[in-house]
């Protein structure tokens, strides 16, 4: 069975043995009660057999089987109140195991960083590097910038073209299968738009020449 | 789960066809015999939650304290046909269902009486009983086995009130699987679930 060596530890043992007493208190309990069951019954008998003062004695065992019942809940209660105490305890104990070890790796980690005047040193060091690094960026960052932001400009203008030709060319596609009513209106639009195409067309072959 | 009036088994139709009671002696016959009545025990066993069978003609040992043993004498003896299945039969239906894995006799020579009907499997328990113990969160923590089978906090769950025995070689393969370890004494057996 045990490949592995023991994982039971002597407090799982402790619970085993409080758990199995709580056990045979229920099952304890399970027996007085067919018991208590039984003694009405045998009293029911004896009073139909007219037999009073018998009756009357199982009755008395029945009250004291009762009182027995009391006793062992009450007692089930103390068996699983100490269960639940050690079980508990055991949880406490491994939260404060798991804050010893928290603690000792947070100091071994502050010692690594070698205490507050090195971090201080360190950051002043930071500052220092961060205002040069800008300081030099400046020195560079002005000219090279107007040059880039006019070529940008330039780009984004041809962008903007481009998008706007391709926006009115598919206006085109769409509006000729709108219908309208007044058809003589629908006509002049179609020639205009005609001429406008006739217009881009020969402004692409240009540019393609170009 | 344990429903307080048990609802009667509907008995397949090949119950109400006497030759299903008789050996058939055409191979290919006798194995699909065998084969419906291995399904129908383990259907019987799971309706009425049996987990011991008993090849003699007496009442079987239910042996779960909570359950009132059930009379499993109307598995093997159909009483409308006035037909029932020989002892030596019944041994093989068994024989049939042990190559499956789902029987095993209590005495390991196989030549015992009573033998356990596995339709759930020790393997499926222990799936079971794992499944639980997630669910619950009861990881790391001990429990008694009369806690498993009768305990208050089990009820309603698949596994209250079944067979200890069957229960322990379920634990036994958790045990294996290194999810479990059993301990205590022989009457007060404790697990750990890890």
């Amino acid at each position: 069975m045990g490949s592995s060596p023991s994982r039971i530890t002597p407090e799982d043992q402790a619970i085993l043995d409080l758990k199995t007493q709580r056990d045979k208190l229920h099952q304890y309990q399970r027996r007085i009660l067919i018991l208590t069951d039984k003694e009405t019954e045998i009293a029911k008998q004896l009073l139909a057999a007219n037999d009073k003062p018998r009756a009357l004695l199982a009755l008395r065992r029945k009250k004291y089987q009762q009182s027995l019942l009391a006793q062992t809940d009450s007692q089930l209660e103390q068996l699983e109140k100490l269960t639940q105490s050690v079980e508990f305890a055991l949880i406490q104990k491994d939260v404060v195991f798991g804050l010893q070890q928290g603690t000792k790796v947070l100091k071994e980690i502050h010692k690594e960083m070698g205490g507050i005047e090195n971090v201080e040193k360190l950051m002043g060091e930071t500052a220092d590097a961060i205002a040069y690094q800008q300081e030099v960026s400046e020195m560079l960052g002005g000219k090279i910038s107007n040059q880039d932001e006019d070529e940008v400009e330039a780009e984004l203008e041809a962008l903007e073209a481009e998008i706007n030709g391709t926006a009115t060319k598919h206006s085109g596609d769409v509006l000729p299968n709108v219908p309208d009513t007044r058809l003589p209106a629908i006509e002049s639009r179609r020639q205009r738009e005609d001429n406008k195409q006739g217009n881009k067309v020969i402004e692409s072959r240009e540019a393609i020449l170009a | 789960m344990a429903s307080k009036p048990p609802a009667p088994f509907q008995f397949p139709r090949e119950y109400s066809f006497p030759p299903f009671f008789t050996p058939q002696t055409n191979l290919t016959t006798h194995h699909a015999q065998q084969t419906k009545w291995a399904a129908l025990v383990l259907a019987y066993c799971r309706h009425y939650r049996i987990f011991r069978l008993s090849i003699s003609p007496s009442p079987a040992t239910a042996s779960s304290q909570s359950a009132p043993p059930h009379d499993t004498s109307d598995l093997f003896h159909n009483k409308q046909l006035n037909r029932r299945l020989s002892p030596a039969h019944i041994r093989s239906v068994i024989d049939f269902l042990r190559k499956d894995g789902r029987a095993e006799y209590l005495d390991p020579k196989g030549s015992g009486d009573v033998a356990y009907v596995y339709w759930q499997t020790p393997e499926e328990w222990a799936g079971i009983i794992e499944s639980w113990v997630e669910g619950t969160a009861q990881k790391g923590s001990v429990l008694t086995v009369y806690e498993l089978v009768e305990g208050e906090n089990t009820r309603g769950s698949e596994f209250w009130g079944m067979d200890r025995d069957v229960l322990i070689k379920a634990l036994g393969v958790l045990v294996k699987r290194g999810k479990a370890q059993i301990f205590g004494q022989e009457d007060s057996l404790g697990v750990k679930f890890f």
